[in-house]
């Protein structure tokens, strides 16, 4: 298992930093925290480590609802009692109640598994500190049937936050961070060519000019990340523009930029 | 081992704990470092550093503490060549050489070092002394000097600190004044749930219905609780004149985080020219006319409107004093500063954020103005932990 090292995947391209902390991460048993800019692919790194090791991927989405027992288990009450009341079988059985969230099922699971604990700022300020002891131990308590659920192999547990919320420093104690900045020109092309097979090499040039151009613009308020440019590709491949013209005609802007008044900032700089 | 530079990164303002520190200790031990500087540096940072905000400070800590081993890196091309041959398979030494009790003093080495570069003719590999692979020596690469230098091989000394000296992540610091987004995850501290406050019970509660529930035997008890609601007020008031037109994009971030936070009770924009007198403007073109009476305003909002107003408080002393300084509208009777009294007696939580903040400096003769309205009202720097502060401030009980 200690040979297994984190290159990165076919539809991910990962920094050496990147790489390194994913390493990290798994040597010491500890979970790794990555923030970023939205777009820079925190929640595709997942999904890359999952298809690069082989290994099952558990995604917990934290909503501003979510609390830390709903990611453990949750004891369905209101149906024990609505079966109580109409005679069912089997209500005596509290275990039949008992429904694991993602990280009891990424516990409970036979080989080692990697649990994505996605956007975790977007919950309570205290949420992370509730999962402290869970996340160190790899384990927690059912009271209600006294049965205690631990990891056979410790899940690799990879974590995201968009920096809505600070974290608490217990929290932060216990983590690998990791920064992703946004890629620079020539990784771009690398994350570009990984999603396009036959990129006309003019195009990409000007398209990758005019997107750097615009990132640029210090008035531009919401700047398009990687996923804006991939889909603006898209749209320039299947529209059929002149690369030459890109920079003048801007096609398709709306699918960079996302706000009106960027898009009259842009326009009004073309040229 | 680098006990020392733990401390240099404390001094440097890094927070760390215990037991990041005995987790970096342990991360070392096992080789994650592959002993090189890159690799060390890229280590440190993911475990001690928790934030990008703090990056560029982790940075000037790293170079501050290994600076020295930087210089010595310039070798006489012909040794590096040698050194370049590819690593020796160490299974084949002797195990009992990898012994070493003796303290090694960092300045020794490298002052040895310079000596051995200038002294030594040519390859060695597995001695004791010369610069060279394998070997006990201080200087080389794959060797086992503990408090050796490692020279060329997988070194990333080079690329480290080019990393550090770009210090790109000058620009994430906490003290840089700051953008939208950060601005917004300020402001998201400015809460108050209506849970402690006096509203209607409306909520479902289900912990307490399931409760209510058993007690009653099995049938249905509803209970209801107190939505938890946000019940912040905010008045912010821009200055819009002159001096200020540095820092539009920044007020406008401001302006545009307080929106976009969307979980406040209520928000109320206006703008002032300089100072604010017996009007308040509407719009930031702050035309004439275009304006409310500042009796209007105390009139259509509760004293529990918490109240930031940005602005550089850089006046001349007679627009602050004279009761005929507006000289764009009237002064209807009083002087600026003492409509900024009534400003703030109205109003127990106000805060004056300003992006050109000179605190203490502030008692220089021509800072007369914004002294004066420091005393009024509590004045912050318009950077991150300028706001947090300030949020602070209109949140604490008194």
């Amino acid at each position: 298992m200690s040979d297994m090292k984190f290159t990165g995947s076919k539809q991910y391209v990962a920094s050496p930093e990147l790489m390194a902390a994913v390493d990290v991460a798994r040597t010491l048993e500890k979970p790794l925290l990555i923030k970023g800019e939205p777009g820079t692919g925190k929640t595709m790194l997942a999904e890359a480590i999952s298809q690069a090791f082989g290994m099952k991927l558990f995604i917990w989405n934290i909503k501003s609802t979510t609390k830390a027992q709903d990611g453990l288990y949750v004891y369905d009450t209101i149906q024990r009692l609505y079966d109580s009341q109409f005679g069912e079988e089997g209500v005596d059985d509290i275990a039949r109640y008992i429904k694991l969230g993602k990280l009891g099922e990424a516990f409970k699971s036979e080989e080692q598994v990697i649990l994505l604990i996605d956007e975790i700022d977007k919950a309570d300020i205290e949420f992370p500190n509730d999962l402290l002891w869970e996340l160190d131990k790899m384990e927690f308590y059912i009271h209600e049937t006294k049965e205690t659920v631990r990891a056979k192999t410790r899940p690799i547990v990879i974590i995201t936050s968009n920096a809505e919320k600070e974290l608490p420093d217990a929290f932060l104690r216990r983590c690998i961070f990791h920064y992703i900045s946004f890629p620079e020109k020539e990784e771009m092309e690398e994350i570009v060519n990984v999603h396009f097979e036959h990129m006309d090499e003019n195009l990409l040039k000007h398209a990758m000019d005019t997107f750097y151009w615009i990132r640029s613009i210090k008035e531009v308020r919401k700047k398009p990340s990687t996923s804006e440019l991939i889909d603006w590709l898209n749209a320039l491949m299947v529209g059929g523009m002149e690369p030459e013209t890109l920079r003048e005609k801007l096609p398709y802007l709306g699918v960079l930029i996302k706000k009106d008044e960027d898009i009259e900032t842009v326009k009004k700089r073309r040229i | 081992m680098f006990t020392d530079f733990l401390y240099v990164c404390r001094d440097k303002g890094l927070k760390i704990s215990m037991t990041e520190w005995i987790t970096f200790m342990d991360a070392l031990d096992r080789g994650l470092a592959k002993s090189s500087l890159e690799g060390m540096y890229n280590l440190g940072r993911m475990i001690l550093v928790k934030t990008e905000s703090d990056y560029d400070k982790f940075d000037i800590a790293f170079m501050e503490y290994f600076k020295n081993i930087h210089a010595e890196e310039q070798l006489p091309a012909d040794i590096l060549k040698f050194l370049d041959k590819g690593e020796m398979d160490t299974s084949k030494l002797n195990k009992d050489i990898y012994s070493f009790d003796r303290q090694v003093d960092m300045n020794e080495t490298k002052r040895m070092f310079r000596e051995r570069v200038t002294e030594q003719k040519e390859e060695h590999n597995g001695g004791n002394y010369w610069i060279g692979t394998s070997g006990g020596s201080a200087f080389g690469h794959d060797g086992r000097n503990p408090g050796g230098l490692r020279v060329s091989g997988q070194t990333g000394m080079r690329s480290a600190f080019q990393v550090m000296g770009e210090r790109k992540y000058a620009d994430f610091r906490h003290d840089k004044t700051l953008d939208i987004r950060q601005f917004q995850v300020a402001f998201r501290k400015l809460r108050q749930f209506s849970a402690r406050l006096d509203v209607a019970k409306t909520e479902l509660d289900l912990d307490k219905t399931i409760d209510s529930t058993c007690n009653n035997g099995g049938y249905l008890q509803l209970e209801f609780d107190k939505p938890r609601k946000n019940s912040v007020k905010l008045l912010l008031l821009f200055d819009c004149g002159g001096t200020m037109m540095p820092f539009a994009e920044m007020c406008n971030d401001l302006f545009q985080a307080v929106h976009k936070a969307n979980h406040f009770k209520d928000v109320k924009t206006y703008y002032f020219h300089n100072c604010i007198y017996s009007k308040v403007y509407k719009d930031a073109e702050c035309e004439y006319g275009n304006w409310i009476d500042l009796d209007d305003l105390f009139r259509h909002t509760d004293k529990d409107y918490k109240v930031i107003i940005v602005g550089d408080a850089q006046m001349a002393p007679e627009e602050l004093f004279d009761i005929n300084g507006n000289y764009r509208g009237p002064n209807d009777g009083r002087s600026g500063y003492e409509w900024n009294k009534m400003f703030r007696e109205k109003y127990k939580k106000a805060v004056w954020l300003n992006p050109r903040f000179h605190g203490k400096l502030n008692s220089l003769a021509w800072m007369e103005s914004e002294r004066t309205l420091g005393e009024i009202y509590d004045m912050y720097p318009l950077t991150v932990d300028g706001l947090k502060e300030a949020i602070t401030k209109l949140m604490a009980p008194r």
